[in-house]
């Protein structure tokens, strides 16, 4: 299923699925587009709780998230699609832009 | 496994594996049948209804006796309850905002808010410990 989620999203590299009303969420905004604007990388963000596609395309990758997240499709989480390499939560700026680089 | 259980005197509904041998609401022994769902449903739609400041108020009187509180972060329990309120309007039941439900009715109960918390790593056996979302924090003491 992670394999055909893949090609489905063939553009998507690094993904970061969040909802609408979570605070975690919400303090990552500004450290994501901090590091964009560093990095020239632009994550895909996809909101799971009010757009039912994003939501299915997240629990695509339900073995990945959940492996690092305490068994459960929390958010914020924030995945490269091709390692597999995954931020879960809220983290410092520094650790983003290391994972981001990578 | 589960059932639902219906007082016959006072209609109090309960799910459990077993019945309250006292019913907690009208004091009554041994007065609780079985029931089906779609009846507990019907019983517990018919009396109750909450809005956000009553959601607000039970938990309050639900952590006054344990060992953690309310976020004192004003704003971010706002967005929260915001949350949790659109997606009992969208998706039947209070869901936590923070984590995303499989579609297994039984495993998204584990995320109705307030949800087991005091087993996750984010709260156990931590001094400032708490719920994956933040809404419920560890006393300080």
């Amino acid at each position: 299923m992670l394999v055909r989620a893949f090609r489905e999203e063939e553009k998507m590299s690094k993904v970061m699925f969040h909802g609408r009303e979570c605070p975690h969420c919400r303090a990552m905004m500004p450290l994501v587009e901090k590091m964009e604007k560093e990095t020239g990388i632009v994550l895909d963000k996809r909101e799971v709780w009010h757009e039912e596609k994003n939501a299915d395309l997240m629990r695509s990758y339900k073995s990945v998230i959940a492996a690092k997240c305490g068994g459960q499709l929390r958010v914020p989480a924030t995945t490269a699609t091709e390692t597999q390499d995954l931020i879960c939560g809220e983290v410092e700026y520094e650790k983003l832009k290391e994972w981001a680089l990578k | 496994m589960k059932k639902y259980w219906r007082c016959f005197i006072c209609n109090d509904i309960h799910y459990g594996v077993r019945p309250p041998e006292v019913c907690p609401t009208c004091r009554a022994a041994d007065a609780y049948i079985e029931v089906t769902a779609a009846e507990a449903a019907q019983v517990s739609l018919a009396k109750t209804s909450m809005d956000k400041a009553g959601f607000r108020l039970a938990m309050e009187e639900f952590v006054s006796k344990n060992e953690f509180q309310v976020n004192p972060d004003r704003g971010k329990v706002e967005m929260l309850i915001e949350g949790i309120f659109e997606n009992e309007k969208s998706h039947g039941l209070k869901y936590c905002p923070c984590r995303l439900r499989t579609k297994d009715f039984e495993e998204d109960l584990k995320i109705v808010c307030p949800c087991n918390f005091i087993m996750h790593e984010t709260y156990k056996d931590k001094e400032d410990g708490e719920c994956w979302c933040g809404l419920f924090v560890r006393r300080k003491k």
